[in-house]
């Protein structure tokens, strides 16, 4: 039993920071007054570049930093056309979803001969930070051994964030973009600028989340890898109100979800239905703050 | 009669405003198509193909034969479900961008009756299962407009969900209630013959599908411009203040398109088990919904542009799949394509700022 | 001169906003500007703000001509602005609203440079130490009351070394005591060299406050001077017009008939920066102008919305036609005989973007004439429109064209045609001239004039004092959302309505006393 809490509790965590980077990505755009719904094409982009850069250097940082500036890269472009050029920021984003998938299923069929698995050769994978000694802890020994260095940067971000974005002047002018961007302007900021780094750190993030998806286990690239967690991690700070510490925690409870599905099968709940268990919280969440600010209103 | 009547030269001067726009309409149907093209040949030009001649084979291959028109139809018969039933939204305001899980839902419940009704029923099997279709789907997509009519919840946040949750519930019940005995794991069993949509070109998959697909096309054309219910749609989705001051009622009108969409959908749906695939199976939507977008937004909502969009959208998706057979473009060419479109159809070119804008 | 205005005109369109303008603010110095709405005060200002060029003329600063491109530049050069709607980001502290932009910085963190809150908050409170006002800087500004988010606000440009502030209507929405501390920082302000622009319609503030003043009226300067010069009879003289032009008695063929409009003991919650409706009684009856005379912001808008069922009424009765209507709808309202002109024709009068057609035929889509089964008689709305079009003149091109093809004139032609087809009893009309030009007006008179003598009855909203003068059988004046006097067609000058819309002024009068 003990045994079976301490595997659910590894699995967990380190299901839960693919999405939880991305998450951290996505709260922070939001913040800065940008939904962004293309979460998920950064991802799979961070996630094709890692392996392929893993593979060619042999390096596992060289490959996730890569990942994140090329997703921070199509990031910046993507706010481009929402700040710049006025695209609605939701069409604009199920249409980058899908011209990465097609982009990199196209560079990866024209350039490695390969359809839907890009397996390369020589793909570091991320190191574990910790001796194999510590799985000999109780409860969270596995959790520790399992623990890798973006794990490690995801929740450090979550505790860094709150802090940094109430008390650096870019979190603050970042905040005040997305709250009243007309406000932002009238005090001389550059309100258009900030949603763009925005959105640049949204696919900053992104590209790690789609690094460790890649480097963390697998060590392959897969067309169906990223399986729909931009928009997990959208529900998750959806859900969470755009809170650091509560979005982080929402994400660890879908990856908990996710790293029991096979267990719960046996007792009759379907991986299926479990698997809609987000994004049927994230509406009645919304539904609950709407009646909420109804009955307000009418009191 | 009226003034400008008196004045000769009011007719003829504001022909050329007229034509102008039908200029400024077509162009802004062509010059997102063009902008992808433009980058699909950036694309294929960088792995060496030479763009025209890959062009030139898809226009072979959408249009060439009338086997590869009927191929290029077929495919575009989804679409001109999904995009009608998402222009009935956008043209009135609403971000419905759940037309997909939608979609998804008709065809499950079209498959389910197809498979579970008495094969005695015989030809009344279609239209039951499609009517089981739309009344599935129009209730999915009821819910979302009712909760933004009466509680202002954030349609695109929730149509977007239900389309992932819609995809759960279909994939469990096809391992479940709905699960193949003979065929294995994550299908239903193909539905009764004497269900199946008719053919209209055979060996081509085209079917009869295609034809409710035109008469949904028109009926939406007839729905917009006829019918009271639709004129209100079209003035609280320019302006909702104006629609107001002139008594029209919004929550009924955001309720009553999302309810249309979702039949729509459905009905899409449908025709894609009954008439294409004859049965459901995970994966029963290759993005129809999302492609279906694409498309009204291309055609601004209007149902000439939508059977166009589709048409064309139906050509990629058929010429894709050939093409990558006869040379070295693969299929993921069409997504470039299909996302930049998407991205520039909304992108407001004659606006473009570089420099830090005004407020608006 | 520490800023200024020479010879300064400024067009939108056909409306001349600005022209010969000359102000002249001095260092040290409270300088009122007044006006009516629309007599180009607000015009005035976006100019020297750096938010509009002139069209001719130029913005003097400290003497010399300048040109200002933008409000960025004007806030370099120490310009500031405290609009009517604060900017502040409602989410936000009241102390982070206060660095927003210029934020004392120490160390460098990842995200940026780390804010130093301990200097911030120690400039914050050595401002704020000036007022007696103790701010709650941690308070989200949303959720402050409105004289410490306008503090926060001036006190956020003082921070930034602004010489000029211009205050647009500020105390519109200060309780009396809450307007008198503002006036003693404004004071302290001044004696310590900062030029304060002050733009009010209250002139009994405008004697307490101000050392000069300059008073505005159809896009001029019609007077300016020292505040010990004047007094409140001559600037109200001076903001509503010498004369009146001579304008033609109502004429009328039918007398007063029955009631149409009852509004007894009408409440109403207010819009953003404005007054609540206070138990309101109003009666129009069938043949009948009744004019509401007013300042922007004193419970009209609130209260036409009630009669037109855009709004519910928090407590009161609405009949129209005897039909007790407070709380429906706008549908009930019009089926019950209402047509409505809106006082913001580009938003709620017309659809913009909507055809000609779809604008003038609006409100009748379902009226059986116009459908056959569940279609609309296509061929039947576009004669229909036609012939509205023609009875009320609108020039257009064709149906198809739209609507914002149309010049300001016929725009409300149109807003009229589909109004009045419907044959209402009762027409509520608000600023139905606005951005009208000289004939556009005379017709737009004329129609109003028509359908009362076919028996109408008409609530018209202006502030234009010649127009509710011309049209009305009898003027209300709302002040502070409630009703404070009524006069009769015959004793109607402007200085009479004048004096009872700007010095029912409890404000003025504690500021005094």
């Amino acid at each position: 039993m003990m045994q079976i809490a301490e595997q659910v509790l590894a699995a967990s965590v380190v299901l839960a920071t693919p999405i939880l980077l991305a998450a951290i990505g996505g709260l922070v755009n939001r913040q800065g007054g940008i939904v962004n719904i293309a979460l998920e094409a950064k991802m799979l982009a961070g996630a094709f570049v890692a392996v392929v850069v893993s593979s060619a250097t042999g390096s596992w940082l060289v490959a996730v930093l890569a990942a994140a500036i090329v997703s921070a890269a199509i990031g910046y472009l993507f706010s481009l056309t929402i700040t710049r050029a006025r695209a609605n920021m939701i069409i604009a984003g199920l249409g980058l979803n899908v011209l990465v998938a097609g982009f990199v299923g196209f560079i990866m069929n024209v350039g490695f001969d390969a359809s839907g698995t890009l397996r390369m050769p020589d793909v570091e994978l991320l190191p574990k930070l910790l001796p194999g000694s510590v799985a000999a802890l109780p409860l969270v020994g596995e959790a520790l051994a399992d623990l890798d260095p973006l794990t490690v940067f995801a929740w450090l971000s979550v505790a860094a964030l709150p802090f940094l974005l109430a008390n650096t002047r870019l979190g603050l002018r970042l905040r005040a973009a997305g709250n009243a961007a007309h406000v932002a302007r009238a005090v001389g900021l550059r309100e258009k600028s900030l949603q763009d780094f925005g959105t640049a750190f949204a696919g900053f993030y992104s590209g790690l989340a789609g690094a460790h998806l890649a480097l963390a286990s697998i060590g392959l690239f897969n067309e169906g890898l990223t399986a729909g967690r931009g928009f997990i991690a959208l529900a998750a700070f959806y859900f969470a109100r755009n809170r650091p510490v509560g979005t982080a925690l929402v994400c660890l409870f879908f990856g908990f979800l996710d790293a029991t599905q096979i267990r719960l099968q046996t007792v009759g709940l379907p991986p299926q239905l479990i698997g809609t268990l987000p994004y049927a919280m994230v509406i009645l969440g919304l539904c609950l703050t709407a009646w909420n600010l109804k009955r307000k209103a009418q009191a | 009669m009226a003034e400008a009547t008196t004045e000769p030269a009011a007719g003829r001067s504001s022909l050329m405003p007229a034509l102008e726009r039908m200029a400024a309409d077509i162009l802004r149907f062509a010059l997102p198509v063009l902008f992808a093209f433009f980058v699909g040949a950036v694309v294929l030009a960088f792995i060496g193909e030479n763009p025209l001649d890959t062009y030139a084979l898809m226009l072979s291959e959408g249009f060439g034969s009338s086997r590869r028109l009927a191929a290029t139809l077929s495919a575009a018969t989804p679409l001109l479900f999904t995009a009608v039933a998402t222009a009935i939204c956008f043209r009135s305001g609403v971000f419905n961008v759940g037309v997909d899980g939608a979609f998804v839902l008709g065809g499950l419940a079209a498959a389910a009756a197809g498979t579970l009704l008495p094969v005695a029923f015989g030809w009344s099997i279609a239209p039951l299962a499609m009517v089981a279709a739309m009344a599935v789907a129009g209730v999915w997509l009821y819910v979302p407009g009712l909760l933004l009519a009466r509680l202002d919840v954030d349609e695109v946040v929730s149509t977007l969900m239900l389309n992932f949750i819609a995809l759960g519930l279909s994939g469990f019940l096809v391992n479940t209630l709905l699960l193949s005995e003979t065929s294995g794991n994550n299908t239903t069993d193909t539905i009764h013959a004497v269900a199946e949509l008719s053919r209209l070109m055979p060996p081509s998959t085209l079917h009869s599908g295609f034809l409710i697909g035109l008469a949904c096309v028109f009926a939406y054309w007839v729905w917009a411009r006829w019918t009271p219910a639709g004129y209100e749609a079209k003035l609280v989705g320019l302006n909702q203040r104006f629609a107001r001051a002139v008594g029209i009622a919004i929550p009924a009108s955001i309720v009553l398109v999302m309810a249309i969409s979702g039949i729509v959908a459905g009905l899409g749906g449908a025709s894609h088990a009954l008439g294409q695939v004859h049965k459901f199976s995970d994966g029963f939507s290759a993005g129809y919904g999302f492609t279906g977008m694409a498309v009204a937004l291309l055609a601004r909502n209007s149902a000439f542009g939508i059977v166009f969009g589709a048409v064309l959208f139906g050509a990629l998706a058929s010429a894709g799949t050939t093409i990558q057979l006869f040379s070295d473009v693969p299929l993921d060419i069409v997504n470039v394509i299909e996302g930049t479109v998407m991205i520039f159809a909304v992108m407001e070119l004659g606006r473009l700022s570089l420099r830090r804008g005004r407020a608006s | 001169m520490r800023l200024g205005a020479r010879d300064v005109a400024k067009s939108y369109g056909a409306v001349q906003a600005n022209s010969g303008v000359t102000l002249e603010v001095a260092p040290a110095e409270i300088h009122a500007i007044v006006g009516e709405n629309g007599a180009g005060k607000s015009t005035l200002m976006r100019l020297l703000q750096g938010l509009e060029q002139p069209d001719a003329g130029s913005i003097v600063f400290n003497d010399r001509p300048i040109r200002l491109r933008d409000p960025e530049q004007a806030l370099g050069l120490g310009i500031g602005m405290v609009h009517q709607e604060f900017m502040l980001a409602p989410e936000l502290t009241l102390l982070e609203n206060f660095v927003l932009g210029h934020e004392p910085v120490t160390a460098a963190l990842p995200l940026g440079r780390r804010i130093d809150w301990r200097a911030a908050r120690a400039a914050g409170d050595a401002l704020a130490a000036k007022t007696d006002l103790a701010i709650d800087w941690d308070r989200r500004a949303g959720t402050a009351p409105v004289h410490i988010q306008q503090y926060t606000e001036i006190l956020r440009l003082l921070q930034r070394g602004m010489k000029v502030l211009i205050l647009d209507e500020p105390t519109a929405v200060l309780a009396p005591q809450q307007a008198d501390d503002l006036f003693t920082l404004l004071r302290q302000l001044r004696d310590q060299g900062t030029s304060i622009v002050f733009i009010s319609h209250k002139l009994r503030e405008v004697i307490a406050l101000a050392d000069r003043v300059t008073i505005m009226r159809r896009g001029r300067v019609v007077a300016s001077s020292r505040i010990d010069e004047t007094d409140i009879d001559t600037m109200t003289r001076h903001i509503v017009g010498e004369t009146a032009a001579a304008a033609p008695p109502a004429a009328h063929t039918v007398e007063a008939g029955e009631p149409v409009l009852e509004v007894s003991g009408l409440s109403a919650p207010a819009l953003a920066g404005s007054h609540p409706v206070r138990a309101v009684d109003l009666r129009v009856r069938a043949g009948e102008i009744v004019g509401m005379a007013g300042i922007a912001g004193n419970g009209q808008d609130e209260l036409i919305q009630c009669v037109v069922g855009l709004r519910k009424p928090s407590s009161g009765a609405v009949g129209l036609n005897g039909r007790a209507l407070a709380g429906c709808d706008n549908a009930d309202f019009r089926a019950a005989g209402l047509g409505y002109i809106s006082p913001d024709r580009a938003h709620e009068g017309l659809a913009k973007a909507a055809s000609i057609e779809d604008n003038v035929m609006a409100a009748s889509q379902r009226a059986p004439a116009f459908r056959r089964g569940p279609f609309r008689r296509l061929g039947a709305v576009r004669s229909e429109a036609f012939r509205r079009l023609a009875q009320l003149k609108v020039r257009f091109g064709r149906l198809s064209d739209p609507v914002a093809s149309l010049s300001g004139g016929n725009q409300q032609r149109l807003v009229f045609a589909r109004e009045i087809a419907t044959e209402p009893a009762l027409l509520v009309v608000a600023q139905p001239t606005r951005g009208v030009d000289l004939g556009g007006i005379a017709a737009i008179h004329a129609i109003l004039r028509e359908f009362a003598a076919r028996g109408g009855a008409v609530l018209l909203v202006s502030e234009e004092l010649d127009e509710l003068i011309a049209l009305s059988d009898r003027i209300v004046v709302m002040a502070e959302g409630g009703i404070v006097g009524e006069i009769a067609d015959e004793t109607a000058t402007p200085e009479a309505i004048g004096r009872l819309m700007l010095q029912q002024d409890t404000h003025g009068e504690a500021a005094n006393g």
